[in-house]
Formats: C-alpha cells, sequence, structure tokens
C-alpha cells in the first residue's frame, strides 16, 4: 500500500481519491464477504426494522378485540406502579419473562408496549423482539409511554 | 516536534476508528437495529450501511494508524465523522434516549458521544489540515 514511483508522480488530489476508492471498494468486498458468512449478519428484510407504530392513548378505543399491555420499563419501576393487568417484559431478564407473555397472548389480542416516557427506546426493542421471536404483527408502541398514561389517569 | 505530534495523533485518531469498527464488526445484526433506532435512513438501506460502515472504519482508521494511504484514508474519514456528528446531534436535539451504538453494544448518552465526535473531528480536521494542504502535497 505504500506510495509507489508511479503514484508519486500523479497529481496528490487525484492520488488521495484513488486510494480513498481503494479503501471503499475493499471495505464493500469485506461487507459482501460478512453478507454471506457472518454468523451474526444483519437480516436484509426491511420489515425487520421498521419501527412499530405508535399509539396515542386517545386511539386505544378505537382499537379492535382485546389489549394485552406489556410494561418494557425496569422490574423495579413496574414494582411500584404500571397500567392496571400489564405484563412486564425487558430486555435484561427476557428469559424469564417471556413465558408470562406468552401465556397471556393469543391471536387476536393487540399488544401495546410501554416504557418510561416519550424519549425512551425501550418499547421499540421490546416491540422488535416479540414481532420476531413471537411473530406477533399487531403491535403498537404507546406514545408517549407511562408518563402519558399517568398524566391521563392522574 | 510536530512531526512526532501529528503521527501521535494520527495513531489515536485511527486507533479510535479502528477498534470502533472492530466491535460493530463483530455484531453487524446488533448494529443494524442501532442505526434503525435513529430513525433517519430508510429501512432497506440499515442492513448494508451496517455490514459496510465498520470495514470503512476499520480499514480507513488502520490506513491512517499505520501511516499508509492517509491521504485517502482522511478523505474518507473527515465527512464519514462530519456526518456522525450531524446525526447524534440532530438525535439528542430531537430528545430520543437511544444508545449511539458507536462502540457495539449498549454504549453512552448521546451528550457524550456528540462531544467524543466533536473532540475526534477536530483531531481529524488537524491531520488532515496538516496532511492534505497544498504544501503537505507537493
Amino acid at each position: 500500500m505504500s506510495s509507489t514511483a508511479r503514484d508519486s508522480s500523479r497529481p496528490p488530489l487525484r492520488r488521495g481519491l484513488r486510494e480513498a476508492a481503494g479503501i471503499l471498494g475493499l471495505a464493500l468486498a469485506l461487507a459482501l464477504a460478512a453478507a454471506w458468512l457472518h454468523p451474526r449478519r444483519p437480516d436484509f428484510d426491511p420489515h425487520t426494522y421498521t419501527l412499530a407504530p405508535e399509539l396515542p392513548l386517545t386511539r386505544l378505543a378505537a382499537l379492535p378485540g382485546s389489549v394485552l399491555w406489556i410494561d418494557a420499563r425496569s422490574d423495579a419501576a413496574f414494582a411500584a406502579a404500571h397500567i392496571p393487568d400489564a405484563v412486564p417484559l425487558n430486555e435484561d431478564h427476557w428469559e424469564t419473562l417471556l413465558p408470562g407473555v406468552v401465556e397471556r397472548w393469543q391471536p387476536g389480542v393487540t399488544v401495546v408496549v410501554y416504557c418510561d416516557h416519550r424519549q425512551c427506546q425501550s418499547s421499540q426493542q421490546v416491540a422488535r423482539r416479540l414481532r420476531r421471536d413471537l411473530g406477533i404483527d399487531s403491535l403498537y408502541v404507546l406514545e408517549g409511554g407511562w408518563q402519558a398514561w399517568q398524566e391521563a389517569h392522574p | 516536534m510536530k512531526r512526532l505530534a501529528l503521527r501521535l495523533a494520527e495513531i489515536v485518531a485511527g486507533g479510535v476508528f479502528l477498534y470502533a469498527g472492530a466491535l460493530k464488526a463483530l455484531d453487524p445484526a446488533q448494529f443494524a437495529h442501532d442505526i434503525a433506532l435513529y430513525r433517519l435512513m430508510p429501512a432497506a438501506l440499515v442492513a448494508p450501511l451496517a455490514l459496510t460502515l465498520p470495514w470503512l472504519e476499520i480499514l480507513a482508521g488502520g490506513a491512517i494508524a499505520l501511516g499508509l494511504w492517509r491521504r485517502g484514508a482522511l478523505l474518507l474519514l473527515l465527512p464519514l465523522s462530519l456526518a456522525f456528528l450531524a446525526i447524534v446531534g440532530i438525535t439528542w436535539a430531537r430528545g430520543l434516549d437511544i444508545a449511539c451504538g458507536c462502540f457495539g453494544t449498549g454504549g453512552s448518552s448521546l451528550a457524550l458521544t456528540f462531544f467524543r465526535d466533536l473532540g475526534l473531528v477536530v483531531l481529524l480536521g488537524w491531520i488532515a489540515w496538516r496532511q492534505l494542504r497544498p504544501a503537505a502535497l507537493r
């Protein structure tokens, strides 16, 4: 990769661009190999990366069928208070908490996941894993999370 | 003395990219989900980006650290770092509470990430100014 006599005769910027193209080409080749061989290669289905739609509390009544609330906050936050009938499920204790969700969920039930507040992302992460692991499609994330619920139910 | 400082800066900046890229290259599936949480990228581009970006960081970071093809590496890493900085800044301003994903699983807050990226951009900018200015290119 060191500069050869031929390289040094090229205009410097052009040489830099050629080097950049070389690095980029090599990175693309390695990425292609990883896409084929890597044991942790990402899923190419765009659906995997589509985030669960956010559901405002005001649209809750319009949902068909019954709702299963899933609390994606910490165990301590769930123990302190939660939406009535909610089931805890967070990534820290996924394996131990998942059976509780499986027990309560049935086809036709809409799942609504919530975390602490509007900016938290754990509800999206839990929703993604539920869709992947259990194949649940009727899945929403509560807009505003636990904070919005508390404001609506003082 | 300036030469030594420049070489040290190259090793540090290149090493940071090499390390960050290697951590992400170990688990591109997780990195893809980290990218998706930023909500800035079309879903179809997430997987290709999650596979390519870590290798770009490893190769370009390694090139700068080793002092090989450093101009090409700087031409790639400087705009990339500025783009990272803008993305982290926008995400921070939007108030999203996500781990940056810059160094693999988990990670630091967006505020810390922003200032760390800013430091890296300044360091790369200085290296680029020393290496790419017309006098250095001659």
